[in-house]
C-alpha cells in the first residue's frame, strides 16, 4: 500500500485564533472513494486545499507515506476551474502533463494517448477541438477532471465535482471516480452536497458538523450514528 | 500556414521602412546603397546610418513591447496589463527626469549635455531596474499576483508624482528635453547603443520563449499552477526579468512607447484565435513588429522632411484597432 494519506492533529482555516476545524486525525489508502460532507462554510474546500498543499495547515500535519512532494501525489480539481479563451479543450487538458512534457510544453506521442484516454473516460472526446470558453460549466468541469486524470497521480482531490452537472452526468462522474479507485487503485477524495451520490459511490464519509467535530466512517456507520439525519 | 500573410506583411513593411523616409530618395538609389553598388555618399549615409538602424530599432521595440505585454496580461490575468504596469515606465522616466531636469536644478546642466544621449539611456535603464528590484523584493513577500499588480501601480504613481515635482522646479529647456524623450524616437539608436539594445532585447525574447510552458499554466490561474507543483514566485521573477530586459531597454533607448504592449496581444488573439503561448508569443512579436514599423513609416511623414513623435502615431494608429476588437468581440478576454 503506497502513498497512504496520513492526517495527524490537523487544524485548518485562515487564522490560528479561529480555526475552522481542528484535531483531525485519519488515514486513507489508495483505491478508496471518500466523500466529504457538511454544510456550506464548514471548511470542506479548505480541508481539500490543505491536503493538496495549496494552504498551510494551522497545526498538525498532512503527509503521504512513501513520498515527500505532495504535488507529485495529488491532482486537485477546484470547484470553479479557471478557463482561458481561445484555448482548445485538448490543449487545456494537456497542461496537466506539465511535468512530463519538454521545456516548451510539447507532448510526446504516448502522452497524447493518455490525453485522448482521459478525454474518452470523461466523455468529452467530441469536445477535443472546441474552444474552452464556449463550453457550459458542466462540460468544463469534466475538462478539469480530465486534466487531473492526465497528471497521473495516485490521489485525486475534487472540490464539488458534480456541482454544475445534470443528473445523468452526475452519475457518470460518480461512476468514473468509482472506476478509477477500483481499476486503477487511485485514492479519490471529494466534497459534495449530494448525499445520494455520495452514498452510492463512496467507501467512506468524512462529515464535518457545525459543532466543530470531524466524523469519519463507512456510509452505514455514519447513518447509524444519526449524524446524516441531523445534517440533512 | 493560414497566417503566412503576417510574416509576409512584416517583410513588406521592413522594405517600405527602408525605401520610404522623411527625405525623398529614388528607390533604385536605396537599393544600390543596400546592395553595396555605387551610389552617392549622401544616400549611402542616410540608408546605413539612419534608415537601417531605425528599422532594426522599430522591429526590436515592437517585438519586445508586444511580447512583454502578452506576458504581463497572462501573469496578472488582466486584459489592461501592459509592459509598464509594474512601474517600469515611471522608473525609467524618473531616471531620465533626474538626469535631464535634476541636473539643471543642481546647476550642472552643461556637464550633463556633454554626456550625450547614452547618459539618458543609462539613467532610464537604471530607473527601470530600480523599480523592478523593488517589485521583485516585494514579490518574495507577496503571494498573490493581484496584490503585486496593485503594488506595481502604486510604485508607478509614486514615480509619476516625483517626476511632477522635478518638472515643477526645473527650467524650460530641461523640461522640453524631458517632454521630447517621453514622445519616443527611434532616430537616436545607432552604433554602440543599437548593439546594446539588440543584445538586451534578444536576451529578453529568449527568456520569454523559455517562459511559454509556464505561461500556459498560469493562464489557468495561480492555484492550478501551484497544484501542479510549479514554483509560481520563481517563475514570476523570471517573467519580471524578461520584462525589465525588454520594456526597460526599449524605454531607455526609445522613450516610453505606449499602446503597442497593451493592444498587440489582443489583436494577436483575435487574428490567430489562439491563446496558447506557443502561438501567442511568436505571433505577438510578429504583429508588434509590423505595428511598430508601420507607426515608424507614418511618423516619417514620407517626403515631407519633418518627423512626428512615434509614440503619438502608434497610439493614434492603434486605438481604432482596439475599439474595433472590442466592438467585434463585445468584450476583451484572455
Amino acid at each position: 500500500m503506497s502513498h497512504i494519506l496520513d492526517i495527524s492533529n490537523l487544524a485548518i482555516g485562515y487564522s490560528k485564533k479561529a480555526p475552522l476545524l481542528q484535531d483531525i486525525n485519519c488515514r486513507l489508502v489508495c483505491g478508496t472513494v471518500t466523500g466529504i460532507l457538511g454544510p456550506n462554510g464548514i471548511g470542506k474546500s479548505t480541508l481539500l486545499k490543505t491536503i493538496a498543499g495549496l494552504l498551510p495547515p494551522l497545526h498538525g500535519s498532512v503527509s503521504f507515506i512513501g513520498t515527500r512532494k505532495v504535488m507529485d501525489i495529488c491532482a486537485f480539481v477546484p470547484s470553479q476551474p479557471v478557463r482561458a479563451t481561445h484555448f482548445s479543450v485538448e490543449d487545456t487538458v494537456s497542461t496537466g502533463r506539465y511535468r512530463y512534457t519538454n521545456w516548451l510544453g510539447i507532448e510526446k506521442r504516448e502522452g497524447w494517448q493518455i490525453i485522448l484516454q482521459a478525454l474518452e473516460s470523461t466523455g468529452i472526446s467530441h469536445l477535443a477541438g472546441r474552444n474552452s470558453a464556449d463550453l457550459s460549466d458542466g462540460e468544463f468541469h469534466r475538462v478539469a477532471i480530465a486534466r487531473a486524470l492526465v497528471q497521473d497521480t495516485p490521489w485525486i482531490l475534487l472540490d464539488e465535482p458534480t456541482a454544475f452537472l445534470d443528473i445523468a452526468n452526475k452519475k457518470a462522474t460518480g461512476a468514473l471516480l468509482r472506476k478509477l479507485a477500483s481499476d486503477k487503485q487511485k485514492g479519490i477524495l471529494f466534497s459534495t452536497h449530494d448525499l445520494s451520490l455520495a452514498a452510492e459511490y463512496c467507501d467512506r464519509f468524512w462529515i464535518m458538523t457545525p459543532d466543530g467535530v470531524f466524523h469519519q466512517g463507512t456510509p452505514d456507520e455514519m447513518e447509524k450514528t444519526g449524524i446524516i439525519e441531523q445534517l440533512y | 500556414m493560414k497566417k503566412l500573410w503576417v510574416p509576409l506583411l512584416l517583410l513588406l513593411l521592413v522594405a517600405a521602412d527602408l525605401f520610404i523616409g522623411s527625405v525623398r530618395l529614388p528607390f533604385s538609389d536605396v537599393w544600390s546603397a543596400i546592395t553595396g553598388n555605387e551610389v552617392s555618399e549622401f544616400t549611402c549615409r542616410i540608408v546605413w546610418n539612419f534608415r537601417i538602424p531605425k528599422m532594426i530599432t522599430a522591429l526590436l521595440a515592437g517585438m519586445s513591447l508586444a511580447v512583454c505585454g502578452a506576458q504581463m496580461q497572462t501573469l496578472f490575468r488582466n486584459p489592461l496589463a501592459d509592459p509598464y504596469v509594474l512601474g517600469i515606465s515611471s522608473g525609467a522616466g524618473l531616471g531620465v527626469a533626474f538626469f535631464v531636469m535634476g541636473s539643471s536644478l543642481l546647476g550642472i546642466g552643461s556637464v550633463v549635455r556633454w554626456l550625450s544621449d547614452l547618459g539618458t539611456a543609462s539613467f532610464a535603464w537604471l530607473g527601470a531596474l530600480g523599480v523592478m528590484l523593488i517589485v521583485v523584493a516585494a514579490s518574495a513577500r507577496l503571494k498573490s499576483n493581484m496584490t503585486l499588480l496593485i503594488l506595481g501601480i502604486m510604485i508607478g504613481y509614486a514615480g509619476s508624482a516625483l517626476i511632477g515635482l522635478i518638472q515643477y522646479f526645473s527650467d524650460a529647456p530641461a523640461l522640453k528635453s524631458y517632454v521630447l524623450w517621453t514622445m519616443g524616437s527611434f532616430g537616436n539608436v545607432t552604433g554602440t547603443r543599437l548593439i546594446i539594445m539588440t543584445v538586451l532585447c534578444i536576451t529578453g525574447l529568449l527568456i520569454s520563449i523559455y517562459n511559454i510552458k509556464d505561461l500556459n499554466v498560469l493562464l489557468m490561474g495561480e492555484q492550478y499552477a501551484t497544484s501542479l507543483g510549479i514554483p509560481v514566485r520563481r517563475i514570476r521573477n523570471r517573467i519580471f526579468l524578461a520584462t525589465t530586459l525588454l520594456a526597460g531597454s526599449v524605454t531607455a533607448f526609445c522613450g516610453p512607447i505606449g499602446f503597442i504592449g497593451i493592444a498587440v496581444p489582443h489583436l494577436t488573439r483575435m487574428i490567430f484565435n489562439n491563446t496558447n503561448h506557443r502561438v501567442l508569443i511568436p505571433a505577438s512579436a510578429l504583429i508588434g513588429a509590423c505595428m511598430m514599423i508601420l507607426a515608424d513609416i507614418i511618423s516619417q511623414l514620407p517626403g515631407s522632411g519633418s518627423v512626428l513623435p512615434v509614440n503619438t502615431v502608434a497610439a493614434l494608429m492603434g486605438i481604432p484597432v482596439i475599439i474595433y476588437v472590442i466592438l467585434k468581440n463585445r468584450a476583451v478576454r484572455l
